[in-house]
C-alpha cells in the first residue's frame, strides 16, 4: 500500500459520503444567491445599467459582483461548509471507526481537507458559471444591456476569483481544524461566524493584515495599496502561511487525540 | 499454552487525574477463543477496547496483538487483522448499506464487490441492502456494523456490547452468527457485555472487570466449577418460618430464609424431591420451586462491593 493509494481511497470515500447531503446542495445554492440578486437588480434597473456605446458591459457586471459579494460571503460560506462536511462524520460516530482502521491518520485528515477545498472550489466554479448565465439571460431579455454584443474577459475575472480563494485559505485551515476537533457543530460555527464579522469590522485597521478573517475583505479593498512581500501580495503570503501552519498543527494535534 | 491473540500487561489509563479508569489490567485472549469481557456499566470495558485499538493513549503498560506490541510503527499491520464494532456502529445514515460497505471496502483496499454481497448475506441484510440506514432498526444497524467488521475476514473481531438494543430474536441470531464465525473460520472473537447470560451462552473464556481491575479471568467452564458442585434452590411456601423450623429440626444444614423464600443447598436433583416430600408431609403448601443460578451470584459477588 502506497501513501498515494491511502490518499486516493480516502478522497473516494469522502465523495461517497457527500452523496445526498445538505453540504453538497449548499455548494450549489450558495453560488446562486448573489448572481440571482444581481440579476434581479440589473433586470429591474436595466435602463440605468445600460453601458455607453462601445463599452463592454461584462467588466462592470463581473467586477461589481465579485468585489461586493465574495469578501463577505466567502468567509461565512467556509465556516458553514467545513462544519457541515465534518458533521457527516461526527453525526455517524465515524471518528472512532476511522481511527481504528488500518489506514494512516494523515490520510483521514488531509483527505477530508482536500474535499473541503474541492467543495469550496466547486462553489467558485458554480458562482462564476451562474454570473455568466445570468449575464447572458439579461442580454436576451434586455438587448440594450449589450451582454450579447461583447465577450467577457475571462482571465481577468478568474484572476480576481483566484485572489479571493487564496485569501480565504487561512480561514479554511483554522475552521477545518476546529470542525474536525469539536463534535458540537456550534463551536466551530459560533467561533467562525463571530470572527468573520470581526474580520469585516476591523478590516479598516492596518493591523488587520495579520488577521486571517480580514483577508477576504483586504484582498479586494486594498487593491493597488496591497503591501508586497518579495513581490507577492502580503495577504496571499500570510493566508497561505496560515493555511500551512494550521493544517500541519491540526494534523499533529488530532494524531495525538484520545478518541472517546 | 494457547497462543495469545491479545495480551495486555500492567495496562493503566485515566481520563483525568482524580480517577484511575484502568488499573494494572492483564488481559489474555487465547487464539480461537470466544472471549467474553464482562463487567457492570462504567467498569472500563469500552475504555479497554479503545486502548487495545490505539484510540486512547495508555498511561503505562503494554498492549500486544498477534504477538506484536501495539505502537505507531505496528499500528497499520495490526489493525489490518482486526475487525471492530465499538458501541453503536458508525454508519452514514443518509447512505444505504451497500455504500456503507463500499466505504469500508475502499478504506481496506478490497476491490471485489462479491465480498460486500457475501457479508450482507451472512448478516441477512441482502433484502435491505438498498435501503437508507436511517430506515434501519437498531438490530439491523448492529448487524450491518458486524458485516462491516467482517469484510476483511479478520483474525480477531472485537464486538462492544453487540446485543445492545436487540430484541430476543436478534440476540439469538447474533449469538448464532458469532458461534458460526468462530467454528467455521476459527476467528477469535472478543465480546464485551454487562449480561452474564450472554457470555455464559456464547463464550469459551471469560474476563470479569470491576472498576478498571480484572477480578477474574479463565475459561467459562472453570468459572462454573468455581461456583461449587452443590445446587441452590429457592422454595416459595405459605408458611416460611414454620417450614424453616421443620427443616432445622430434621438437622438439614444450609437452609435459610430470604425474602420469605426458603433457600436450600442440595447435593443433587434427587434431594429436591426429598425436600418437597418433607414439607408436604407437614401440610406446608408449596407455590414454586426453582434452581438458582450460582454463576449469577458469583458474578454479583465479584462485581459488587
Amino acid at each position: 500500500m502506497t501513501a498515494l493509494s491511502f490518499y486516493i481511497s480516502s478522497i473516494k470515500n469522502e465523495l461517497i459520503k457527500l452523496k445526498r447531503t445538505f453540504a453538497l446542495w449548499l455548494t450549489v445554492i450558495s453560488a446562486m444567491i448573489f448572481p440571482i440578486l444581481f440579476f434581479i437588480a440589473f433586470f429591474m434597473k436595466h435602463k440605468t445599467n445600460t453601458p455607453k456605446i462601445g463599452v463592454n458591459p461584462w467588466d462592470y457586471f463581473m467586477t461589481v459582483q465579485i468585489e461586493n459579494s465574495t469578501p463577505f460571503f466567502i468567509p461565512m460560506f467556509i465556516v458553514l461548509i467545513t462544519g457541515l462536511i465534518m458533521q457527516i462524520e461526527h453525526r455517524s460516530l465515524g471518528m472512532k471507526y476511522l481511527f481504528a482502521l488500518p489506514i494512516p491518520k494523515w490520510s483521514i485528515y488531509f483527505g477530508k481537507l482536500t474535499i473541503v477545498i474541492f467543495a469550496i472550489l466547486s462553489t467558485y466554479a458554480y458562482y462564476y458559471l451562474a454570473i455568466l448565465v445570468s449575464g447572458l439571460l439579461l442580454g436576451l431579455l434586455h438587448p440594450d444591456l449589450a451582454f450579447l454584443n461583447f465577450q467577457p474577459e475571462h482571465l481577468n475575472y478568474l484572476r480576481m476569483l483566484s485572489i479571493s480563494f487564496v485569501a480565504s485559505l487561512g480561514i479554511i485551515g483554522i475552521q477545518f481544524w476546529l470542525s474536525f476537533r469539536y463534535k458540537n457543530f456550534v463551536v466551530p460555527l459560533g467561533f467562525g461566524m463571530f470572527l468573520a464579522i470581526i474580520g469585516i469590522i476591523v478590516s479598516q485597521a492596518p493591523q488587520s493584515i495579520y488577521f486571517p478573517y480580514s483577508f477576504s475583505v483586504l484582498s479586494v479593498s486594498l487593491g493597488d495599496k496591497m503591501p508586497l512581500i518579495f513581490g507577492v501580495s502580503s495577504v496571499a503570503v500570510f493566508s497561505i502561511g496560515c493555511f500551512l501552519t494550521t493544517s500541519i498543527l491540526g494534523y499533529l494535534h488530532i494524531r495525538k487525540l484520545n478518541i472517546k | 499454552m494457547n497462543q495469545l491473540i491479545v495480551h495486555t500487561k500492567n495496562l493503566n489509563f485515566s481520563h483525568n487525574k482524580t480517577k484511575q479508569d484502568i488499573e494494572n489490567l492483564e488481559l489474555k485472549i487465547p487464539k480461537g477463543s470466544i472471549y467474553g469481557f464482562l463487567g457492570p456499566n462504567g467498569s472500563g470495558k469500552s475504555t479497554t477496547i479503545r486502548l487495545m485499538l490505539g484510540l486512547l493513549k495508555k498511561n503505562s503498560g503494554t498492549v500486544a496483538l498477534f504477538g506484536e506490541t501495539f505502537s505507531s510503527k505496528t499500528r497499520l499491520q495490526i489493525l489490518n487483522r482486526v475487525g471492530a464494532l465499538i458501541e453503536n456502529p458508525s454508519l452514514y445514515d443518509h447512505l444505504d448499506a451497500v455504500d456503507n460497505l463500499r466505504i469500508a471496502a475502499n478504506y481496506r483496499q478490497i476491490k471485489s464487490f462479491d465480498s460486500i454481497n457475501e457479508v450482507l448475506a451472512m448478516v441477512k441484510l441482502t433484502q435491505a441492502k438498498n435501503k437508507k440506514i436511517k430506515e434501519y432498526s437498531l438490530g439491523m444497524k448492529q448487524r450491518l456494523g458486524l458485516a462491516i467488521s467482517l469484510l476483511s475476514q479478520p483474525e480477531l473481531i472485537i464486538l462492544d456490547e453487540p446485543t445492545n438494543g436487540l430484541d430476543p430474536k436478534g440476540i439469538i441470531e447474533m449469538r448464532t452468527l458469532i458461534k458460526d464465525l468462530n467454528k467455521k473460520y476459527g476467528t477469535t472473537i472478543f465480546i464485551s457485555s454487562h449480561l452474564l447470560s450472554e457470555i455464559e451462552r456464547t463464550c469459551t473464556h471469560v474476563g470479569i472487570i470491576r472498576e478498571g481491575k480484572m477480578v477474574y479471568q479463565d475459561t467459562v467452564a472453570s468459572l462454573k466449577e468455581a461456583t461449587g458442585t452443590n445446587l441452590k434452590i429457592a422454595i416459595e411456601v405459605d408458611k416460611p418460618t414454620e417450614a424453616l423450623s421443620v427443616l432445622k429440626n430434621l438437622k438439614i444444614e444450609n437452609c435459610s430464609l430470604q425474602d420469605d423464600f426458603l433457600q436450600i443447598e442440595v447435593k443433587n436433583k434427587e434431594e429436591i424431591t426429598e425436600m418437597v416430600d418433607i414439607l408436604r408431609s407437614e401440610k406446608i403448601t408449596i407455590y414454586q420451586v426453582f434452581l438458582k443460578n450460582n454463576l449469577e451470584e458469583l458474578f454479583l459477588s465479584l462485581t459488587e462491593n
